[in-house]
């Protein structure tokens, strides 16, 4: 982890220079580089059937990406429902004057990836400059492509209506006739790649490696290419722009094209093969020069429009969330840069491997923190606090931290199996006394006590010297002080008023209950795990009973028990909200799926694994926690992400039960305001954009986590 | 260390469940339980909480009134996504008819119609929402039948607004406003799926003795998308849901009529409340009936404040708050109902205000009985 990659803080001079240091020590030699045609016939025309599939496959994804152009671009959407709606589809009803406290959540984010990326992460060799210079060409590319692809914009009068062209004035000129018979067309020109692979088949081109299938079969497949772009200028009824009007309408998109495949060129022709080959630049700073880019084109560009003031829509182009977003977002930008830098300022020191169990801590703690100290400000009752929370607080952090410091002992022997066992005793007893009301407690320091009783029970097989007692005592300390510190916090009042039931909606709600679900069912899925292999038939039968009940149960069953039925079963002084029980039914039901793909994980650990533990001594928990777990998970790691995915974008359920949850907003909600009635496609195909991006970095995030876990090579 | 955590995340789950965020400041019992004996000065009924706006509360022997007008806030159910009665606006605000009649019982329960908190629900789970005590009242353009009234546990108020199933066609198809259900012979006919509309299109074909094909789609935008397309002959609503798709999604190039004038099911939409609440019920019925009652004696939100001064008659005089009574015996503040319709409006008014953009007007129904409509409230005395 701590090899030292180069040093960043140097000032760079070359920056190719300062590429190569980053690269690994050892890695591959990569394959030298194919000439383009040499390429194509390699992979695109090196028999009959690739050569044929080639040409259909090309034309069928063409097909459907110029039908998704088409969709997202035609003057039949109503974009300006989304554009007005997007305060609306990721926070739903979040004050606009307390909108700081999101920008300070996507802060507090932001400086935690920014300080985990740049101080842990290993940044392996990053980019080569062939690879990314091919992947500029590449989007530049796939842009101009989309461009000429597009169908032409209708031709509109000066109200915004359509032209509709007079049934004589529709032309029989060749596009037309294209037009009608583009199928045909194309028919007879998979025909003739078909007809032209046999005989190159036949002639044995093919395994002669010759240039001639290539640049047939190209011809024909640009062709057909040509067909799907020309059919599209056919005079329909409806008036549309001619070739020139439609390229000149799509300047910027071209110069956009244009800049991408110019830069991506620059680089290839302005290094040679070798240098191209053999340069890297850290996956990092081309994510922050593309996020650089993307936040400084909202200043220059104002787009989406946010135009709704005092419950009229106002077509103002002054006024757009890219106009009020950009400067929170370039200070985004700049603390996730800036806290990187300086990461990997620190990484180099040798400090550097203790902060990363205190950062992943913070992981772990920023939902919390963020959604009830940040995103809810609540209102403490500071009287409470000094008289009860404080005191109790102390109370428990000196009591806990004495017993810890006691159990620990290496030599503690009965004592302490006593000592724990009167503890969970006292533990269960202030349960039943509240059931009785033989006495009154604070509810949080019955479950403290319980804490308490868990960590003696426990603590045994923790022993060590001194200054592992002391790191136990601390941990102690501070997970009373943070549990205090929530709990506090959770039941003060919060000061944002909102005209509905939820704090926050939208795709913010979808975040916070994926996190959540995922923060509870993760440890609980485990745990299930353990007990489903356990030894003790007890955990055993009531932990796949668990398993089968949840998983046999359908989702939305549970959401309706969670957030209708289950109120009607507590005591008439608690309830749950809606979006607390969803959250519940979801990490219950998740915890039951993850329980079966780490189930899978331990069963890959080898028995030879458990003999070894027993023969150095290690007590079960020990075995557990330090031998078994690491081991198991980390093969479990595909189907985990998979669930983890799963998860993410089940909580579109949360529409089903009513929440204002990102789906819902983008689906029923948004098509039922009366100026955009009926306006649901745009909506749904923005929604899906989101819900993918997230998706596809988690699955990328995965396989970089996989690679460097070495899942599938040990 | 790992479970330790894990023991962390479990306990700070199961507060975080208990203790979803709340903005307003009520009283109720907290989520810490009882206060111990040493911190007598922090008791339940003083520490804010975050938990008892959810209370779930007893019903039978609590007064729900009482409980509502404690926590200071009404938590009305709505739809969220039904154009004209209740719909979201891009800042989250909840507008329409329903949604304003929610502010005028907040505002006759607690004297301000903003102390209301929308909850969006589906119709799948308004019913069990309102019994399990997650909302107090239900306006979600909900029709009041009989096993309703009976069977779910819940108790229907005064209707806000008579609507009936109604017939969409083309004109070009041959349609016109005076069509009957007999016309449509043959036609497809679009509904929603697992909805009385779809049993009551085919009821009332039956009985006209003609065929037609129903097809059933799950999303009303879809079925207008198809009916624009020319898939669907006809479609069939509500008249209101129907008049405010031809207001706002009729293309240039055709003419929708609405058919017949005399619908082919009833459907009163009225608000609901829990089974045997009947001093809340009480205070639900007059704050509708206030505003019939100002509709019918001309008291708007804009001359509420002159007619307090000089009310019009003894009736209005008693309405406003002249003679305090009324109102005080239903526990009420005696000027209840002149802040609901001061702060909110009359019922022509909150009907106006909805309807008119959407194209539509009040129609004959829903006019006043004295206009031979069908809204009449009993009088206040």
């Amino acid at each position: 982890m701590t090899v030292p990659m180069g040093d960043p803080a140097a000032p760079v001079v070359d920056p190719a220079e300062a590429w190569a240091g980053e690269q690994e020590p050892a890695r591959k030699p990569e394959e030298p580089s194919l000439s383009a045609g040499e390429w194509l016939s390699k992979n695109l025309f090196s028999s009959a059937v690739n050569s044929v599939l080639t040409g259909v496959f090309t034309l069928l994804v063409l097909l459907a990406v110029r039908g998704l152009l088409n969709f997202t671009f035609s003057e039949e959407r109503t974009w300006r429902a989304v554009k007005t709606n997007m305060r609306f589809l990721f926070t739903h009803a979040y004050p606009q004057d307390q909108y700081i406290r999101i920008w300070v959540c996507v802060g507090a984010i932001a400086v935690l990836s920014g300080l985990s990326v740049g101080l842990l992460a290993r940044t392996g060799a990053g980019i080569s400059m062939k690879k990314l210079s091919m992947n500029l060409m590449g989007m530049g590319g796939v842009i101009g492509l989309g461009i000429l692809l597009r169908e032409p914009s209708a031709v509109v009068d000066s109200e915004g209506l359509v032209v509709h062209r007079e049934a004589a004035a529709v032309g029989d000129s060749f596009v037309d006739w294209l037009d009608t018979n583009a199928l045909a067309v194309l028919g007879v020109l998979v025909l003739a790649n078909v007809a032209l692979a046999v005989w190159f088949h036949l002639q044995g081109t093919y395994l002669r490696d010759g240039p001639e299938p290539r640049l047939a079969h190209g011809v024909l497949v640009l062709a057909s290419v040509g067909v799907l772009i020309v059919q599209q200028y056919a005079t329909g009824e409806i008036a549309r722009e001619s070739f020139v009007d439609a390229m000149a309408d799509r300047a910027w998109w071209w110069l956009g094209a244009v800049v991408l495949a110019g830069s991506g060129a620059a680089l290839w022709f302005g290094l040679g093969d070798s240098r191209r080959r053999n340069t890297f630049v850290p996956a990092m700073h081309v994510f922050f020069a593309a996020a650089g880019i993307m936040v400084l084109s909202a200043w220059a560009y104002p787009w989406g429009h946010y135009a709704f003031l005092e419950g009229e829509f106002i077509s103002e182009p002054g006024r757009t969330v890219a106009m009020t977003t950009k400067l929170p977002w370039t200070v985004m930008w700049a603390l996730l840069v800036g806290t990187f830098l300086l990461g990997r300022a620190l990484s180099t020191a040798p400090a550097a491997r203790r902060l990363r169990v205190p950062l992943n801590l913070l992981w772990v703690m920023a939902p919390f923190v963020l959604y009830w100290a940040v995103l809810r400000d609540p209102d403490l009752d500071w009287d409470h606090v000094l008289s009860t929370d404080i005191p109790m607080a102390v109370f428990f952090a000196v009591l806990g931290g004495l017993v810890v410091w006691y159990l620990t002992h290496p030599r503690i022997g009965e004592a302490g199996r006593i000592m724990a066992v009167v503890l969970v005793g006292v533990a269960v007893l202030n349960w039943v006394a509240a059931y009785f009301g033989w006495y009154p407690m604070l509810q949080k320091a019955r479950i403290s006590f319980l804490l308490l009783a868990v960590v003696a029970l426990l603590a045994h097989n923790f022993a060590g010297d001194r200054s592992q007692r002391l790191r136990l005592v601390v941990a102690w300390v501070a997970i009373m002080a943070v549990f205090h510190w929530l709990v506090t916090l959770v039941n003060s009042p919060s000061t944002v008023e909102t005209p509905t039931d939820a704090l926050i909606g939208g795709f913010g709600i979808t975040l916070i209950v994926a996190v959540f679900t995922l923060l509870a069912a993760f440890p609980l899925g485990v745990l299930l795990a353990l007990a489903r292999t356990s030894k003790l038939p007890i955990f055993r039968v009531l932990s796949t009973a668990y398993i089968e009940v949840f998983r046999g149960v359908p989702l939305i069953t549970l959401l309706f028990f969670f957030t209708l039925i289950f109120n009607l079963f507590l005591p008439s002084n608690m309830s749950l909200t809606d979006i607390a029980g969803a959250t519940i039914g979801f990490a219950l039901f998740s915890a039951a799926y993850l329980a079966e793909n780490v189930r899978g994980g331990l069963q890959a650990v080898r028995q030879g694994q458990y003999e070894a533990s027993d023969a150095v001594g290690l007590t079960t928990v020990q075995r557990t926690l330090f031998v078994v777990l690491p081991q198991a998970l980390r093969v479990s790691i595909p189907p985990l992400v998979g669930q983890v995915i799963a998860t993410f974008k089940e909580t579109s359920l949360l529409a089903v039960v009513g929440i204002f949850d990102f789906l819902r907003i983008a689906d029923k909600v948004i098509s039922a305001q009366s100026e955009f009635l009926g306006v649901k496609r745009e909506g749904l195909l923005f929604a899906s954009f989101i819900y993918w991006i997230f998706a596809y970095n988690m699955s990328k995030h995965s396989q970089r986590l996989e690679k460097r876990l070495g899942v599938g090579e040990r | 260390m790992p479970r330790l955590l894990g023991a962390l995340f479990a306990a700070a789950l199961a507060l975080a469940a208990c203790g979803e965020p709340d903005p307003q400041d009520t009283e109720g019992t907290e989520l810490t339980g009882e206060p111990e004996a040493g911190t007598a000065g922090a008791s339940g009924a003083e520490q804010p909480s975050t938990t008892a706006a959810d209370a779930v509360y007893d019903r039978g022997d609590t007064d729900l009134l009482e409980i509502v007008q404690e926590r200071g806030r009404l938590v009305c159910g709505v739809s969220g996504t039904r154009v004209i009665f209740s719909e979201t606006q891009p800042d989250g605000t909840v507008v329409g008819v329903d949604a304003d009649f929610c502010r005028v019982v907040a505002a006759a329960m607690l004297g301000d119609a903003d102390s209301v908190e929308f909850v969006s629900l589906t119709t799948a789970e308004r019913f069990a929402a309102l019994q399990s005590g997650h909302i107090d009242v239900l306006f979600r353009s909900t029709t009041w039948t009989q096993s309703r009234d009976t069977e779910v546990g819940l108790d229907f108020g005064p209707v806000i607004y008579y609507d009936g199933q109604q017939l969409m066609a083309r004109s070009s198809d041959g349609f016109s406003a005076s069509s009957q259900v007999a016309d449509i012979a043959g036609a497809v006919v679009c509904a929603l799926a697992g909805t009385t509309t779809e049993q009551n299109v085919s009821d009332a074909a039956d009985a006209a003795g003609i065929h037609i094909t129903l097809t059933t789609l799950e999303d009303f935008d879809v079925i207008i998308e198809n009916f624009i397309t020319g898939a669907c002959d006809v479609t069939t609503a509500d008249g209101s849901a129907l008049a405010g798709r031809k207001a706002k999604q009729q293309p240039d190039d055709q003419e929708w009529v609405i058919f017949p004038a005399i619908p082919i099911s009833k459907e009163p939409l009225a608000p609901v409340y829990p089974q045997n609440q009947s001093r809340f019920g009480d205070v639900v019925n007059w704050a509708v009936y206030a505003t019939i009652i100002a509709d019918e004696k001309g008291i708007t939100s804009d001359n509420v404040a002159e007619m307090v001064a000089g009310p019009p008659d003894a009736e209005a005089r008693r309405l406003l708050g002249g003679e305090g009574e009324l109102q005080t015996a239903m526990g009420l503040a005696p000027d209840a109902f002149y802040r609901a319709i001061l702060q909110v409006g009359n019922y022509g008014e909150i009907l106006a205000r909805h309807l008119e953009p959407a194209g539509l007007t009040r129609g004959s129904i829903n006019a006043g009985w004295s206009d031979g409509g069908l809204i009449y409230a009993p009088p206040a005395r």
